[in-house]
């Protein structure tokens, strides 16, 4: 393309062989620029990457320092089995993310279905606020829901409490992969089913749910990830009996004995591992790339 | 034969009730409705109230009388010298916090923003096959825990940690730089919400269309003036956006300054929890200082709502 603009601007002036050394020229640039882009580009993956890697390496080896190398060894994730707090740390937040996700997802589903398919006078401010428990800083959603469980409701700290947080918290996940799914949905396959005498019940169970369902598992599988991985929001409103796993993690990250970090280290990797394994689970059977990034259409299912 | 006859009951209920579109919305929007009514709003709402009133300081019970006490506390009176480079200035510790905060935020947005945005260009111009590996590679660190994040990043940094180890193995002594503090804040922060300002900027950047770069380029126009004229301006919702989910969450972070910072550094995130929880909290106290932060974030919002409709945000 380039060539024909050097040719346009000044054809008379130049011999073939100017020309090609301009092209070369050209070319070299091109692929400096090339090798510069994906350059940055892999460096900026080796940034997001090379801590977790530390993490898994160190979960490897005998100090939980990098220097002295004291050697491989598996102890430390052998310590695993035995840990009591832990594993039941690990269940009460399988449990809190699993009730608080099918919450957000139930709830965000349905609005999404409002969002998409109603006129009504407040969209703009409820589609508003359906974000904003995304955005609104752990701290100030958690110190909020604390005095209002703690003044006003009777909700005790607790495994409720942080359940319902987490549910508000879920929503706009669910919120925004759903929605974006519905508007590039063809409404007109749903009228052809009316019209070929489906209610609406049947109209969803056979035409809709099917072609949402991916967009539906991914937003489950956001909100379910944020509400495992959340320290700040639960710590206001778990009270003292209940303890996630990222409060077990928080605490001995704070009490950084070489044998707790040894501990840590090996649950990191395995955390990082279970999540690298779902991940890929879930990107190989639904569009969960396409609808991250907001780029799902129709023709891209599957 | 009673159980199959409410089942048929219950579903003609619900087929006539999706039918009409009042009701069809009553059904859709309501429990999100009340979800956001009772779970953001109401707590808000009453969050305000709180800071409005104040705590005996021996009982350390709530007295319900309108006040505006935490607000001057917030504001005057036990005022210390900070300097920032060579400013010196008067402040309390709220509005050094506050200034940190947004200070660290800034730093760490403009740092995603600016590490973001060339692979996301780059992930434009990929096939398919290379994006897919990309985007997980992308997206794994993204979905590991938060927590494991910033603890990933107490091992690199620290007077022994990974960096200065590894840089003590090749003769570089310990750097100042990589000790906690704020600037391993800032990468932790960056680190944290990278992937947000990532994805919302390759949205964006997908939907831009090349053939305008490629005419741009063919009518003279140099790289730096292509990119400044049309990528940055057709990109600018993704940029505005991806801004936005770093900088909030950012401002309030509590995670990465208590982890990074050793507690050392007052972010605003950890002046709050310490008025909220413990020992010494004050719930007005609390409630006030979180007011004025909600207060700058709705400022952001509207700023950015002139510019952004939210649709455009993509899906992140």
């Amino acid at each position: 393309m380039a060539t024909e603009t050097d040719e346009r601007t000044e054809p008379a002036e130049r011999t073939d062989e100017e020309f090609g050394d301009r092209l070369i020229d050209w070319r070299t640039r091109e692929q400096l620029l090339q090798v510069g882009l994906y350059g940055t580009a892999a460096l900026m993956l080796l940034f997001l990457w090379v801590p977790l890697l530390v993490i898994v390496f160190l979960s490897f080896t005998e100090s939980p320092n990098l220097l002295p190398f004291e050697g491989f060894t598996l102890y430390n994730y052998t310590r695993v089995p035995g840990e009591a707090d832990l594993q039941s740390s690990v269940v009460t937040s399988f449990g809190i993310a699993t009730l608080s996700a099918t919450i957000a997802t139930a709830i965000g589903v349905l609005a999404s279905f409002a969002l998409t398919r109603y006129r009504f006078r407040f969209r703009e401010l409820y589609r508003t606020f359906g974000i904003v428990p995304m955005i609104i800083p752990g701290v100030i959603l958690g110190v909020g829901l604390r005095f209002y469980f703690q003044f006003l409701l009777p909700v005790e700290p607790g495994f409720l409490a942080t359940v319902l947080t987490h549910s508000l918290y879920g929503l706009p996940f669910v919120l925004l992969i759903v929605t974006a799914r519905l508007y590039t949905f063809d409404e007109s396959l749903e009228e052809a089913a009316r019209d070929l005498g489906a209610d609406p019940l049947t109209t969803f169970r056979d035409v809709t749910f099917p072609v949402i369902a991916p967009a539906i598992a991914a937003g489950f599988l956001f909100a379910w990830v944020r509400s495992f991985e959340d320290y700040i929001r639960a710590l206001f409103v778990s009270g003292v009996e209940v303890t996630p796993l990222t409060q077990w993690m928080f605490g001995k990250i704070t009490k950084a004995s070489a044998e707790n970090l040894n501990l840590l280290n090996s649950v990191s990797t395995l955390v990082v591992l279970v999540i690298a394994i779902a991940l890929a689970a879930a990107m190989n059977y639904g569009n969960v790339s396409g609808y991250v990034a907001g780029t799902a259409h129709e023709d891209e299912e599957e | 034969m009673a159980a199959p006859d409410r089942d048929e009951s219950l579903r003609a209920t619900l087929v006539g009730a999706l039918s009409s579109d009042r009701t069809g919305l009553g059904v859709t929007a309501l429990p999100g409705a009340v979800w956001i009514a009772l779970l953001l709003l109401a707590p808000l709402a009453f969050m305000t109230a709180v800071s409005f009133v104040t705590r005996d300081p021996l009982t350390y019970q709530i007295v319900w009388e309108p006040s505006l006490e935490n607000y001057r506390d917030l504001f005057v009176g036990g005022t210390t010298e900070y300097s920032l480079g060579p400013v010196g200035f008067q402040a309390t510790a709220f509005e050094q916090a506050m200034l940190l905060s947004y200070a660290i935020a800034t730093v760490a947005t403009v740092l995603c923003l600016v590490l973001a945005f060339p692979l996301a260009y780059a992930m434009t111009r990929l096939g398919d096959r290379a994006f897919k590996v990309t985007i997980y590679l992308v997206l794994l660190p993204f979905f590991t825990m938060y927590l494991v994040r910033a603890y990933s990043w107490r091992l690199m940094f620290g007077g022994s940690g990974v960096l200065n180890q590894a840089l003590g193995a090749v003769g570089v002594g310990p750097v100042g730089l990589f000790e906690y503090g704020v600037p391993a804040i800032i990468v932790g922060l960056t680190h944290a919400y990278f992937p947000y300002m990532l994805i919302t900027l390759y949205a964006s950047l997908d939907g831009l269309d090349f053939s305008l770069v490629e005419a741009a380029r063919d009518l003279g126009a140099s790289r730096v003036d292509v990119v400044k004229d049309h990528i940055v301006p057709l990109a600018l919702p993704g940029i505005i956006g991806g801004s936005l989910f770093v900088f909030v969450p950012s401002v309030g972070a509590f995670i990465t300054p208590q982890i990074l910072g050793l507690g050392t550094v007052q972010m605003i995130g950890i002046l709050i929890e310490r008025r909220a929880i413990g020992a010494a909290s004050n719930a007005p106290a609390a409630g006030a200082a979180s007011v004025i932060v909600v207060l700058t974030i709705v400022v952001a919002l509207l700023v950015v709502f002139r510019y952004v409709d939210l649709d455009e945000l993509g899906g992140a």
